[in-house]
């Protein structure tokens, strides 16, 4: 088998380029990234076969989930479970990986674009993550988005049009959870695995970047990528999946009631690895709400794109490094301490004054209607006799061997 | 272990626990996609109607519907069979889907045979297949009489 692709394939080349050292004293803070392409394959895996269970419209979504997760579908709850955890690990993992970059200057040059193509990436995981959790069409799902959306409808000029592209319409509904589920399933992966490839061949274009105190022989006199690293970055893999495997087995994945607009009981909440931007907009009033919104998240995410372009230095040792020093644990207090602000808000405690169910006046949409649509005497009686049937039959037989 | 030694040792140990990882993932997903294959149909009784509005009728199409639970959803299926008094309380009732692909046969009282506009099959008054490619014959459905209606096993 070796010999059959060896002729037909550059196998050895290959073979040749995994073979060669990485720089010393790669530590296992260098498998991050090959656990964050573990975690996009698998939420690959997962999600197309949760996919054959589902029907991204609000009539169907809800009971689809609910299907999958009731012990319907053998290993529903499993499959269910593993992509659910996944998503949450997924943001973990890259959020980790890209501190990494960060505290050791890997993203100095020549690696710009490798770090520029990451940051992309990462946007991308958390567009997985917005649009992700739609799908269930629960209430979390319905007001999560419908929050997150009018946030992005609060940016200046454009920003009532984003959010109308994103819902589709003027509000959160069949329309959005189409658009959702397409930008999940298909928009999203595309982008994601296009990201990926590049990413990727520049990683092994310009080699790693080691450890910032690597001498320059120590580059190329560590352990080979093939197979020493890759064995690392395996057992990674096998202890993160027992990790997930573990979760979706024991931790039951939340699915709330189903999404109801008129429930003002609901106090909206967003995934855990949104509750920082959440938290972030209790701190801004009035005028100043579009720093909270806006301002910050896009001049905080272009800063963290153009980071390459702003600090141009070389030094790579963090503690000479005092102003990437500061800022980095500033921004890492900020995010961690707002999350950790934003899960332990008390929620309003106060109810919706509800008068009893059965109190409630309900409008049927048939009483909203223009008065004279549902006049009987207008309405068209589309019944044709078994006359009118037979006839036409004959017309279109007529046609069909005239 | 010399060198070399290691490296093979870590390339078995990465094939295997690879290997391991996809199995573990793998079955699941697997499960998951072919479980239909395994589910049990649940049956129901259907009713077509009073027996006395069907007596005396011979391959009397009837089309009727029901609902069944489909996956996530309750759907209405329909379906449509001929019925047949056979007397003394007895009576035949034939699935129309042919036994070869699944269209609907019609009968055709001149040939006294049903026949299939697809693939050409013809079955017999009974239901046996006369010419064309299907492999068995027509599907006879289970039928009771309660209340003074005429039920079929709906599956």
């Amino acid at each position: 088998m070796k010999q059959f692709l060896s002729d037909r394939l550059p196998f050895d080349g290959v073979m040749a380029h995994l073979r060669k050292p990485l720089p010393k004293h790669i530590n296992l803070l260098f498998s991050l990234g090959s656990l964050a392409m573990f975690l996009l394959l698998l939420q690959a895996a997962t999600g197309a076969f949760l996919a054959l269970s589902y029907t991204p419209s609000p009539d169907h979504a809800y009971n689809a989930v609910k299907y999958i997760s009731s012990g319907e579908v053998p290993f529903g709850k499993f499959v269910r479970g593993l992509h659910h955890w996944g998503a949450s690990a997924m943001v973990v993992i890259v959020f980790l990986h890209l501190l990494r970059v960060v505290l050791y200057g890997s993203y100095k040059a020549p690696r710009e674009l490798t770090w520029v193509f990451g940051v992309l990436l990462l946007l991308v995981t958390l567009g997985f993550g917005f649009t992700g959790y739609l799908l269930p069409w629960d209430e979390k799902a319905y007001w999560a988005t419908k929050v997150g959306v009018e946030i992005s409808g609060k940016a200046p000029i454009l920003g009532e049009w984003v959010a109308k592209i994103l819902r589709g319409g003027a509000e959160v509904g069949a329309v959005t959870l189409s658009r959702f589920y397409a930008l999940h399933t298909i928009w999203l992966p595309w982008m994601a695995f296009t990201l990926v490839g590049i990413h990727l061949f520049f990683v092994r274009y310009y080699g790693s970047s080691g450890t910032p105190n690597n001498t320059a022989e120590e580059m190329h006199s560590g352990k080979p990528f093939f197979p020493d690293q890759v064995f690392e970055d395996v057992v990674g893999m096998l202890i993160l999946f027992v990790v997930l495997a573990c979760a979706a087995l024991f931790a039951p994945v939340p699915l709330e009631d189903v999404a109801d607009p008129t429930n003002a009981d609901y106090d909206p909440r967003p995934e855990w690895y949104f509750l920082f931007l959440f938290q972030l907009l209790k701190y801004f009033q009035g005028p100043f709400e579009i720093l909270g919104t806006f301002v910050i998240p896009t001049v905080g995410m272009l800063l963290l794109l153009f980071l390459p372009f702003l600090d141009r230095s070389e030094r790579k040792v963090l503690w000479k490094r005092p102003i990437a020093m500061t800022v980095t644990s500033v921004c890492v207090v900020a995010i961690v301490g707002l999350t950790i602000l934003g899960a332990t808000a008390p929620k309003l405690e106060t109810q919706d004054e509800t008068q009893p169910a059965d109190e409630v006046q309900q409008v049927t949409p048939t009483d909203t209607e223009p008065e004279d649509t549902d006049a009987e005497e207008d309405v068209f009686d589309f019944q044709l006799t078994d006359e009118e049937i037979e006839g036409a039959k004959e017309v279109g037989e007529e046609m069909q061997n005239p | 272990m010399s060198n070399n030694g290691r490296r093979s040792f870590l390339q078995i140990a990465t094939a295997f626990i690879g290997g391991l990882i996809s199995l573990a993932a793998g079955i699941p997903l697997i499960g998951f996609a072919i479980s239909p294959a395994w589910k049990k149909e649940e049956t129901q009784w259907v009713d077509l109607g009073f027996v006395d509005n069907l007596k005396n009728s011979r391959f009397k199409k009837v089309n009727y519907s029901f609902t069944a639970q489909d996956g996530w959803v309750k759907a209405t299926k329909k379906r449509s069979v001929y019925v047949t008094d056979l007397g003394n309380g007895e009576w035949s009732v034939f699935s129309r889907t042919c036994s070869h692909l699944g269209c609907l046969v019609r009968w055709e009282e001149s040939e006294n045979s049903f026949l299939c506009p697809c693939h050409g099959a013809v079955f017999d008054k009974d239901g046996a297949v006369v010419a064309g490619p299907p492999p068995k014959p027509l599907q006879k459905l289970e039928v009771k009489v309660d209340n003074g209606l005429l039920f079929v096993k709906e599956a």
